[in-house]
Formats: structure tokens, C-alpha cells, sequence
């Protein structure tokens, strides 16, 4: 297990390679910067160019445990936090008797500890150190939910009123991804480090290629990449991201081809051009896609 | 690394040129940037510009002016130019202008309440037919005071949100256990969880080339109001290019709003280019998401230069993409219109509502409109 924290930024990335994943300077510099400070990382960028990835890659290589909340519209509390276990709180009350029932402590052992149901952000709030803690695509979620998380983030602590505060030993690791379909809050943003991930140069998606799809020839992930590449530059309504690239290489691959001809091209075009308007487009210029490649 | 004085006061000056330069750096940001710079290499220019952009640069936009200042400050580039201050305070000038207009100040000097509701009201009446086009400064400024109290209110929709009810769909465990507690655990009474009902998103996309400039600023105007009273409003304005004017219009105070807007849109009464601006709207905005569940109102006479199969395919995209699409042109007056120009015919068959922005009438029509597309 590589020493944590890492030494350098030089020194984080050669660990997160070793892991197989290639951070670039900047990335790297986010994410050695928020480990040494103890603050999150907030990520945007283009669609699919494996913004969840890096805190998996992170929860691997250092051998944590990967803790996911991925957001949704109307994710509150109780789906987020912690929530009561209700029906063991029914059978307590059943079992208790009247008279045990009118004691304070009685209230107090059924919003305990015992009946508590941990929900991701309390589950890496208690593990602290032991965590890499993963808020997925946070622009999904509702204003109301970024304010929860506010104190979460700066102080990584949760209060519960029936319970209190608890308050992580060790800040978790915390990766913020988000598509950018609305703004996020000033205020959530000034807790976080920002970095924009947009699309690998075509040496290093080749690099990512190989080291995501081991099987495919150096070759043929060189013509892939070039394809997608000049796919990007056609102004689609959705360009392909590198886990498209990654899928198609894999593709041409499986059927056992070694380069990436016409039709090649257009036989396994759904696992790069998934909208029909773009489908269209590609098509027509299926030549000059597949040229040089 | 100890930190040196003369670092730390290296990097704060950084961070005060990234304020100059609009950047939302405060001091928070800047002792975050330190400490970081701690961490790392301050011998190490990549350091210290991936530090700072981490810590410093919160929104893709302000990647580029961060570029910017940093050549400028750490490698004393030659694009060491000041910041031209001229259009800003040209745009103050053409306001207070507007505003200096001698008229009828409903708010001014003490007269009684009943008076002022009489005026504006009589106003309201007298410029409620009139065309924007044909009105004078000084009823414009009048149709502004107007305006600025009718406010959008959009459709509403149920949120996937719940909270506790009298009645709903499904119980509220929590609720239910915590009553159940007064009556020695026996749950006489079920509580229920009902969703929530919010508002949906507006997006206001303003033409302001040469033939419709004139019913944008008003409509400029409207959205400043709408953008203060209603929770998610994006406002974009178009004339050859695209421009977003929502961050310009969150200041409070509408004429320096207006003011802001105005200068960022380069293209004022320029020529048209419908479809390519609302290609590049579904592309940049309404495909990532701004426009999903939104209605979409776009304010344009329909005269494109452009090739309306653009204007087709982005329109298609565009209603499958939002609720709701709202046309407000000046030149629909009645209910037998029919597109006339290339552009209105390409649009027609994606457009949901069609509404007249000719006049006072036609905004209240439109504000009426809204909250019905539910």
C-alpha cells in the first residue's frame, strides 16, 4: 500500500498510474492539494471523460472504502444522512410497558444509537479517514439539498437532534462531480477545489485506452483515438467521451479486426454515436472519419 | 515548506489582479492558495498556476481570465493592456439618460397614495394598446414603471421532493412513530407524506437585432423583474450571437442590471441570426440540461439571414428537450395570424404557444399564459 499522503503531486501521480489511472498536472494538483488540506474536490467537465473515476481510483490505490451518494431530484435526509428504522421502533414500543414507556429514557433508547440506519454521507462522515466519500453528478439534486451539505463539507460533521453531533476523527476524502445542467451555490463552491476535466490529448486517451482494454493492439487504439478525434471535431450534438473511445476500441477488437476501415466504422458506430441526428452526420462523412486511421 | 513573507505577498497580489479582473477571489480563497502553495513547490510555476486554479477558479468561464492574468502577472506578458473602461460607463450613460427623462414620478414628493395608483393606473390604460415601436421616451419610461410590477409567474409542477401532509400517498413512517408515542406505541393516526409542487424553470431567449431591438429592451426589463420574483430564470440574448445575460441581471437595482446586461451583448441591433444562435443555445444550454422541464419563451419576428433548415432542426431539438416553447412576436396582433416570414414558417410547427409582444397587452396575454402550461 503506497504511503498516505502522498509525498508530491510527481509522487501522487505515479500511485494513481499504478492504479491505472492517469491524472494529468492539473488533476493531480486538485486532488495532492485536497488531500493535504482536508478539502473536497469539486469536478466538472465534458460527458464521459470519467469524473467518477478518479475517486474510485483513489478509494483502490489507497485502500479505502469507496462510499457512493448519487444524487437524484427530491434526495433528502433521510436518504442521504440517516434514517429510523421505523419498524424496530414499532416492536420496542410494543414490547415496552406503560409504565417504561412514560420514562424519558424510553424515548431517548428508541432515538438511539441501536435504531439509527446509516445513509452514505453519515456512513463517511464515521469512517472519517477510512473513506473516500463520492457525491455523484450533485447538480441532479435540489437547492435544498446542496445546503445540507454545507456543513458536512466544511466540517464534516452531521448533527442529529435526537442524538448530536458526530464529527469525523479524520476528514474522508470527497469527491464532487457534476454536468453543469444548473449552477451550483457560491457557497458550496467556495468549500471545494475546482477542477475542469475536459478531453485527454490524443497520446494520453491512446495511453488510457491501453491501460483500460490491455487486449487491444497499440495500433488499432491509435486509430480509434484519431477517429474520435475527428468525430469531436464534426460538432455533434453529443460528442463521444473516452469511455466511448474505450468502448469502441474494445468493439473493433472483439471482432477481431486490426484496423478501422469504413465499414468496420459504421458496423460499430453505436458504441461511440448514440443520437440519431449525429448518427446521420457521421455517416455522410464516414470516409473522412475513417481516413488516415 | 516555511512559507516566506515575501511568498505569501506574491500570492495575495495574484489573487487581488484576479479580483480586478471580476474573478470572485476574497480573502478566504486567498489564504487557501497559500496554505496550498505550502504544500507544494513555490519554485515550481506549474505549482503554483494549477494550485491557483484549483483553489481560485470556481466556474469554467473564469478559466480563460485566470490564463489571462496569470501570463500577466507571474511572466509579465506583453498583454499587460488596461482594461478598457470605456463601453461600461457608456452603458451608465445611455441609462442615466433614459432616466433623467422629465416624467410623472409616481414615488416622488409626498402626493397622496390614491393619486398615484389613479396615474399609474390611467397610464396602464392609455399605453396598454400602444406598440412599443411607436411609443415615446417618455411613455416608455412609464411602460417600464408598469412593467416592472408584472412579474412572470411560470407553470408549476410536482417536485419528487415530500414533506408532511394531512393527506397524501404515502405514510410518514417518522411522523406516525413519533405520535404513536402519546398513546403507549399504538399508531391510531397515520401521518402522510404528500410531494411537493415547485415552480418550473424560465428561459427567456431575447432577439435584439436592428428589427426587434426596440421590444427587447422591454422584454429585457420584464426578465429583470421575472429573474427577481421567480426562483430559476435564465435569460439569453441573440442578435448574430449568442450571449447569456443571467449573471448581469441578478443585480438588484434594474437599471444597473440593464446597464451590465447591455454590455455584454456585443451585437445590439445588429442582424439576425435565429437558427445558429438557438443551435448553439440547444448545444451549449438546453442539451447539458438548462432547459429540461423549462418553458421556453423566445421573443423574435422570426427574419433569419440564416438557412432555416438550421432554425427547423435546432427548434425540433429544442421541443423535445423543454416543456414548453413560447413565441412572442410583435407581429401577431390577433388570433387568424399566420407565420410570414421564412423563419416563423420553419419555427411554426415546434412553437407550443403563440403570443403578440406588440404591446402592454400582449406581456399581460403572455404573463396570463404561463402559469397555465403546467
Amino acid at each position: 500500500m503506497p504511503t498516505y499522503p502522498p509525498r508530491s503531486v510527481g509522487h501522487l501521480t505515479d500511485i494513481l498510474r499504478a492504479g491505472s489511472y492517469l491524472a494529468d498536472r492539473g488533476l493531480a494538483t486538485a486532488l495532492y492539494v485536497g488531500i493535504t488540506l482536508g478539502r473536497p474536490v469539486l469536478l466538472e467537465g465534458e460527458v464521459g471523460v470519467g469524473k467518477p473515476e478518479v475517486a474510485k481510483a483513489l478509494a483502490a490505490v489507497f485502500g479505502r472504502r469507496l462510499i457512493r451518494l448519487q444524487c437524484y431530484e427530491g434526495i433528502d435526509t433521510s436518504q442521504a444522512l440517516y434514517e429510523w428504522d421505523y419498524a424496530r421502533q414499532m416492536l420496542a414500543i410494543r414490547a415496552m410497558s406503560e409504565r417504561a414507556l412514560a420514562a424519558d429514557e424510553a424515548v431517548d433508547a428508541l432515538f438511539g444509537p441501536k435504531f439509527l440506519v446509516e445513509r452514505p454521507l453519515l456512513e463517511a462522515v464515521r469512517a472519517g479517514g477510512d473513506a473516500v466519500l463520492l457525491i455523484d453528478e450533485i447538480d441532479r439534486a435540489d437547492d435544498e439539498f446542496e445546503a445540507f451539505l454545507l456543513e458536512v463539507l466544511s466540517d464534516f460533521q452531521i448533527t442529529i437532534p435526537e442524538i448530536g453531533t458526530i464529527r469525523a476523527a479524520e476528514p474522508p476524502l470527497v469527491i464532487l462531480t457534476s454536468n453543469r445542467t444548473r449552477e451550483l451555490h457560491d457557497a458550496l463552491k467556495r468549500r471545494c477545489l475546482y477542477h475542469w476535466i475536459g478531453y485527454p490529448s490524443a497520446d494520453r486517451e491512446v495511453e488510457i485506452v491501453l491501460l483500460r482494454a490491455p487486449g487491444v493492439a497499440q495500433a488499432l487504439a491509435r486509430k480509434v483515438v484519431g477517429a474520435v478525434n475527428r468525430l469531436r471535431e464534426l460538432d455533434l450534438a453529443k460528442p463521444p467521451g473516452v469511455a466511448e473511445t474505450i468502448d469502441w476500441a474494445r468493439t473493433v477488437d472483439l471482432l477481431g479486426a486490426t484496423g478501422l476501415d469504413p465499414q468496420m466504422a459504421l458496423d460499430t458506430l453505436g458504441a461511440v454515436v448514440k443520437e440519431r441526428d449525429d448518427l446521420e452526420l457521421v455517416i455522410a462523412n464516414v470516409e473522412e472519419i475513417t481516413s488516415g486511421a | 515548506m516555511p512559507e516566506q513573507p515575501g511568498l505569501a505577498g506574491v500570492l495575495v497580489g495574484f489573487a487581488r489582479a484576479l479580483r480586478a479582473e471580476g474573478l470572485a477571489v476574497g480573502s478566504a480563497e486567498a489564504q487557501t492558495y497559500c496554505q496550498a502553495m505550502a504544500a507544494l513547490d513555490p519554485a515550481d510555476l506549474l505549482d503554483v498556476y494549477w494550485a491557483g486554479r484549483a483553489v481560485l477558479v470556481s466556474r469554467r468561464e473564469q478559466i480563460a481570465p485566470y490564463n489571462e492574468v496569470f501570463k500577466r502577472y507571474f511572466l509579465g506578458g506583453t498583454s499587460a493592456r488596461t482594461l478598457p473602461p470605456a463601453p461600461r460607463a457608456m452603458a451608465g450613460s445611455v441609462t442615466e439618460a433614459a432616466l433623467a427623462v422629465p416624467l410623472t414620478d409616481p414615488t416622488g414628493d409626498g402626493r397622496p397614495e390614491q393619486a398615484q395608483l389613479g396615474m399609474l393606473a390611467s397610464d396602464a390604460e392609455v399605453l396598454r394598446h400602444k406598440s412599443f415601436a411607436a411609443s415615446t421616451e417618455e411613455e416608455r419610461a412609464a411602460l417600464r414603471r408598469i412593467m416592472a410590477r408584472l412579474t412572470l409567474t411560470p407553470p408549476k409542477r410536482r417536485s419528487r421532493r415530500t414533506h408532511s401532509a394531512r393527506a397524501g400517498r404515502a405514510p410518514d413512517l417518522r411522523a406516525t412513530v413519533r405520535a404513536s408515542l402519546r398513546t403507549g406505541g399504538e399508531p391510531t393516526q397515520l401521518r402522510w407524506r404528500r410531494r411537493k409542487v415547485v415552480l418550473r424553470p424560465i428561459v427567456l431567449i431575447l432577439d435584439i437585432s436592428g428589427s426587434m431591438a426596440d421590444y427587447s429592451r422591454h422584454l429585457l426589463q420584464f426578465a429583470h423583474t421575472t429573474a427577481h420574483a421567480a426562483a430559476r430564470v435564465e435569460v439569453f440574448c441573440f442578435g448574430t450571437r449568442l450571449t447569456r445575460v443571467t449573471r448581469a441581471l441578478r443585480h438588484r437595482s434594474p437599471d444597473q442590471a440593464l446597464a451590465d446586461a447591455t454590455t455584454m451583448v456585443c451585437d445590439w441591433e445588429g442582424g439576425t441570426k435565429i437558427g445558429a444562435c438557438l443551435d448553439e443555445f440547444v448545444r451549449q444550454w438546453a442539451r447539458p440540461g438548462r432547459a429540461r422541464g423549462a418553458v421556453v419563451v423566445v421573443c423574435s419576428d422570426g427574419f433569419d439571414r440564416g438557412d432555416p433548415e438550421t432554425l427547423a432542426c435546432a427548434m425540433e431539438r429544442l421541443s423535445r428537450l423543454c416543456h414548453r416553447v413560447v413565441w412572442v412576436t410583435p407581429h401577431k396582433s390577433d388570433s387568424h395570424y399566420r407565420p410570414s416570414s421564412v423563419g416563423m414558417m420553419a419555427a411554426w410547427p415546434h412553437i407550443d404557444e403563440i403570443v403578440s409582444g406588440r404591446d402592454l397587452a400582449g406581456l399581460e396575454e403572455l404573463a396570463a399564459l404561463l402559469p397555465r402550461l403546467a
